[in-house]
Formats: C-alpha cells, structure tokens, sequence
C-alpha cells in the first residue's frame, strides 16, 4: 500500500482537510448559527480588510499619520529650536574662543538642533500606538500578509516589520518567532528599509526645507519606499539565494476598540524614551566628536578641518548624487546612528556661523538632492547597533557584510534613479 | 493522590482567565519551561477533597513541530500523560478550535472541553447543542464564561470526574478521513504494533496519522524501530 496514491503529494493539507470537513459534519447537527448580527467590527473590516480598499486606507490612514505627527510637533519643534538659540546666543559670550564654540556650535547647535526632532518622533510613536490600541496595526499586517503571501514571502515577517517603524533593532530580535531559517534570514535582511524612528529627523529636516506643502506627502513617500524595497528585495533573494515556499500563517484579528488615552501615551513612551536616552549617550558624544573634528586644526575653517577633509576624501564618490563634503561627512558620522546625520549638518553648519540651517540648504542643494539624501538616508548600511545585532542574531559575519554591501548598494542605485528622474523632469 | 490537569486552547480564548480561576494568585508559579524561552505556569488546587496539580500549556492552534509552543504543548500530553486535558474552545470560533479537539482526541488525551465566551457566542446568535456536541465527539463539555467565573464549578466537577474515571473509554469519537484513508491509517497502525514499545508508548492511530503527515518528530521517533523500513515504504 502506498500513502501517496491515497494522499497525493500533500498529505498534511489533505488531511487537515478532512478533519475541518468532520467538524463541518457534526457541527451541522449541533450548532444554528441564527441571523448573524453585525458588530462594529465586522463593518469596519468590510473596509479595512476589503480586497481592493484594504490598500488605499492603509495608505492613506499613514498619510495622516504623518500630517498629524508634523503638524502637531511643530510648535513643540519651534519652542525648542527658540530655547537652543537662545543658550547658543549666550553663549557667545564666553570669553575663551574655544570654549564658546565648543558651548555653542557643539552642545547647542549639534545636541540642541537634533533635540528639536524629539517631538514629531513622539507624535509619531502616538499615531502608530493609537492604530495599534485601536486594532487596526493587525489589520495592516493582514492585507500586506496578503500581499506578502503572494509574493512567497512568510506571514511572521510583517510584525517585526511593523515593530521597525519604531526601531529596527527590537524588529530583528523579534524574528526569532519565525519558524524557517530562510524566511528568518530574509526578515532580517530587509528589516533595516524599514524606516525607524531615527530617519525621522533627517526626513523632516530635508522635507520642511525643500518642500513646503508637500513635505507630508515626501515623508510618507520614504516610508512606502523602504517597504517597496523591502518587498522587492525579499522576493529576489526568495527567487534566488534563499529559495523555498512560505509557511502558512494564522493570525488573529482582534476586536476593535476605542484607544484609552492613557495606554496609548504609555505606548509612546516605551517606544520613544529609548531616544532620550540615546540623546544622553550617543548623540551626546557624537556632538563632542563631531565638534572637535569639525573645530580642528583649530582656524581653518570647517572645510579643512577633519570632518571636512573625510568629507572631500569621499566626496567624489557620491557627486553622482549630488552630495557635496558636508553630505558625506554627515553621513559617515551617521553610521553611529541615523540622527547623526541631522546633528553632523547642525554642526556643520553652526561652525560655518550659520543659524538657520533649513535655510542654508536651501541655498546649497537642489530639492532633487534633498530627496536623494532622503532615501539614501533611508537604504544605506543600518546604524552600528543594527549591524551589531544582525551579526548577534545570525551568528554570522557572512550574512552581515552581505547585508552591509546589499544596503549601500541599493541605496546608491536607488538615489541615482532618483537624480535621473529628477533631470529628465528638468531639476538638474 | 494527586491529579494532573493541563490546560489547552488556541491564543486569547480565555485560557489564563480560567487558569487564575481555577488556581489562587498566591498558589501559582511561574517559571520556563525546560530549555525554552516559553513562559510555563502551574499552580495547585483543592477541590471536593481531591488535588489537582494545574499545567498551562502554551496557547496553539494545532500542534504541529514546526512551531516552538506547539511541540512543547504536544510533548507535554504525550510524554507526561496528564490525567485530564482541559481544552477550552471560544465557543463564539467553535468551528476553528474544534480543530484542536480533533487533534487532542487523535492523542488520545483524556479531554474535557469548556465551551468558553459561551455568552459572546450567544450573542453572534449562535445556538449550541451541548449535549449533542459532547456526545458526537465522546467528550464532556462545560459551558463558561470565565470572566464572570460562570461554569467553573461545573468545569471543576467535570475535571475530577474525568480524572477518576480514567482508563475507563467514553463512546468512540465519530471522527473519521474517510474510507479510503482510513484503510490507509488502519494498515499503518498494524505495522506499528508489532513493535510493542513503540506501540505502548504512543497511541497507534495517532503515530499513523502523523507519519502520514511526514512529521519530523515522528519520523525521528521511529527511527529505531525494526519496523522503520516498512514503514517508510508505506509513506514516502
């Protein structure tokens, strides 16, 4: 007797088949099901899930998202920037050069500029915590489960997804819960397009410069491109390195319910007080070191000093995207952690003796440059402790420089494509 | 004497409400289990003058190997034989848990099912024969709504009365596959025992199923057997 003439070639689907028809069998004598009354949530996920509506709300409530974590943080953003230019503006007056620089260029216009985007980080953590508490985060992991599942991508992989909009770190750990060692590999590959929290100040810093009304909508194009990327480059490695077919994935859609204002805000916090400590540390020592090598040899002038010589040492490999050395040296120190980039510009910047950096760029780049830096911002090698925990999580040094080489890659293709389109449409 | 009792039940069905109603904050203890990063909680009851050592098992929807939850609540029934296995099924899913029933019955665990959100189910207007369910699938059920702690003393009475009555078998399950793959099991299950260690230490029809299903825990089991080859020749 042979099992595969009875069972074909999947036995276990075959099988279950047959247990879920049993259950059909008996329940048909013992349960009426009576007229289903409609609830709430049924109603909302004849939207929210819906086949072809599914996509656009998702897109659309993160859109919102987004304007509303923009809007509300600004005069939170302005009171802060008005209180560091205060304190740098006093600090002018001290005596010893050196000293004041340090006071004033480093400490408040490197630590200070950045401190200024802890707000919109905030009110984003509250937009993603409100769809989360309300019921709708599942909801979004189920229509791109769909997606996900088409594309021979495994279902687990979207939750850590979703936790890497607040950071990528917590994401990767959180792949332990899949089950196939390719699929996991692939999950934590893509995981850094995932736009963290960190990305947030780069974004917002070059989207309120260049593009006024439009800035939401730019933000919300850098989200919605690092998931693309994601996608596309988790279907390419399925297709080739890594291949194999997903596991099935069960996954339930809880109740809807209203968010309590209350656990929504502890929500927050847990996400978010991980960058005010990071404010303390990181960023912290990276305004001293970011200071003092912009600083010296001491009067030279930015440009010559240290960050300005890695800079224009690098530079000639990114004038194809437009960035010049203050660009590059941002995004060399960035690689301690992605909001970096915004307090390198600051300090950059503030040693030139200029106070309104947003203005400054403006002066300096194209709108297509600041879009290009956006996304590169968003693809390029993960932060130092990414790097670290992917090295942790996969036990390999292999897979991490392969994924160190696939996001600089990527990220230089993708910002070349973006300066194209940005000359054929005549913004050279 | 002491009686085991663990508890099953796919996630967010209620399965810690009634874990807490069933066993006093103070008397529970929480710890990991063996090797795992997996929560495990037990706690110690009294009821009618009889001991009941309460297990949690990890919340599943089947008990596959492939998932780290699943195969601990599954080796836990199979190798530690708890005198009773509580399944507690949403009542307002019952179509989807009982697939979990299906699967404990096919491990020939000693079950019995609280027929949990008995009043969220009543409200979707469904109306649910208990009687008749229970006799169909050979098992006694309780309805409950753990969160207003309704049903629990008759779940705890179900509970001891299995626990006393085990070994004695209740009524045949009417689960089948279907003729043709019944045959299929029935040929299995005589090639299993013949090896009678095997046979003695896991259900028959259960082994058969499984292997039919090329399950790599079971497949790693039989590995010894001299009836390996044979067996494999059915399967593969």
């Amino acid at each position: 007797m042979k099992a595969r003439e009875v069972l074909g070639e999947d036995p276990e689907i075959v099988l279950a088949d047959k247990r879920y028809d049993s259950i059909s069998t008996i329940l048909s004598t013992s349960l009426v099901r009576g007229a289903r009354k409609w609830t709430l949530t049924d109603m909302l996920d004849k939207v929210f899930i819906h086949k072809a509506l599914g996509i656009p709300v998702f897109l659309a409530l993160f859109w919102a998202m987004f304007r509303f974590a923009f809007d509300a943080s600004a005069p939170f953003m302005e009171i802060i920037g008005l209180f560091f230019g205060l304190l740098a503006e006093a600090s002018a007056g001290i005596p010893n050069e050196i000293l004041a620089s340090f006071i004033g260029d480093g400490i408040f216009g490197g630590l200070g500029f950045i401190l200024t985007f802890i707000p919109p980080i905030f009110f984003l953590f509250l937009g993603i915590a409100i769809l989360e508490d309300s019921g709708y985060l599942a909801r979004a992991a189920f229509i791109m489960d769909r997606i996900m599942f088409k594309l021979g991508l495994h279902g687990r992989s979207f939750i850590p997804m979703l936790l890497g909009f607040g950071c990528n770190i917590p994401a990767m750990m959180a792949t332990r819960s899949i089950e196939g060692e390719k699929d996991r590999l692939i999950t934590l590959l893509v995981n850094p397009f995932i736009s963290c929290g960190a990305r947030l100040p780069v974004y917002i810093l070059i989207a309120g410069a260049f593009f006024g009304s439009m800035a939401t909508t730019a933000i919300w194009s850098m989200y919605f491109l690092g998931i693309m990327i994601a996608i596309l480059v988790a279907l390419l490695l399925r297709k080739t390195i890594l291949r194999g077919e997903p596991a099935p994935f069960i996954m339930e859609l809880p109740m809807y319910k209203a968010p309590t204002f209350h656990g929504s805000v502890i929500h927050m916090w847990e996400r978010g007080v991980h960058f005010l400590k990071k404010a303390g540390t990181y960023l912290l020592a990276g305004a001293i070191i970011l200071w003092f090598l912009s600083s010296f040899p001491w009067g030279v002038g930015v440009e010559f000093s240290y960050t300005g010589q890695i800079g224009h040492a690098l530079a000639p490999i990114f004038r194809p995207l437009g960035f010049d050395w203050r660009i590059v040296a941002s995004l060399v120190f960035a690689l301690l952690a992605k909001e970096i980039a915004v307090e390198a510009l600051g300090i950059i910047y503030a040693v030139e003796g200029e106070t309104a950096i947003a203005g400054a760029l403006v002066a300096d780049y194209s709108p297509v440059v600041g879009y290009t830096l956006m996304a590169f911002t968003l693809l390029y090698i993960p932060c130092v402790a990414t790097i670290g925990t992917m090295k942790k999580e996969t036990g390999s040094w292999k897979w991490t420089i392969f994924q160190l080489a696939l996001t600089l890659v990527l990220a230089y293709v993708v910002g070349l494509v973006i300066t194209g389109i940005g000359a054929i449409l005549g913004y050279a | 004497m002491v009686y085991t009792v663990a508890l099953i039940g796919n996630p967010n069905v209620g399965k810690s409400v009634i874990f807490n109603n069933l066993v006093p904050g103070a008397r529970q203890h929480v710890g990991n289990w063996p090797g795992k990063t997996v929560e495990k909680k037990e706690g110690k009851c009294v009821y009618k003058g009889t001991e009941l050592k309460i297990v949690d098992l990890p919340g599943t929807y089947s008990l596959t190997v492939r998932a780290v939850d699943e195969l601990i609540a599954r080796n836990y029934i199979v190798e530690e034989k708890p005198d009773v296995v509580v399944h507690i099924v949403d009542a307002s899913n019952i179509e989807r848990n009982l697939y979990l029933t299906f699967l404990l019955l096919e491990l020939e665990a000693n079950l019995v099912i609280a027929l949990n959100m008995f009043d969220v189910a009543k409200e979707k207007g469904y109306k649910i024969d208990v009687n008749k369910l229970s006799e169909q699938l050979g098992v006694p059920i309780v309805p409950t709504v753990a969160t207003a702690k309704e049903g629990m003393k008759e779940l705890k009475d179900e509970i001891v009365n299995a626990a006393q009555k085990k070994g004695v078998v209740m009524m045949k399950p009417k689960i089948t596959y279907g003729k043709k793959i019944e045959g299929l099991i029935q040929f299995i299950v005589k090639i299993i025992k013949k090896d009678e260690t095997m046979a003695q230490k896991y259900p028959a029809r259960w082994l058969a199923i499984k292997l039919l299903e090329k399950d790599e825990d079971i497949l790693e089991k039989i590995k010894d057997s001299i009836y390996r080859r044979e067996l494999m020749e059915v399967i593969s």
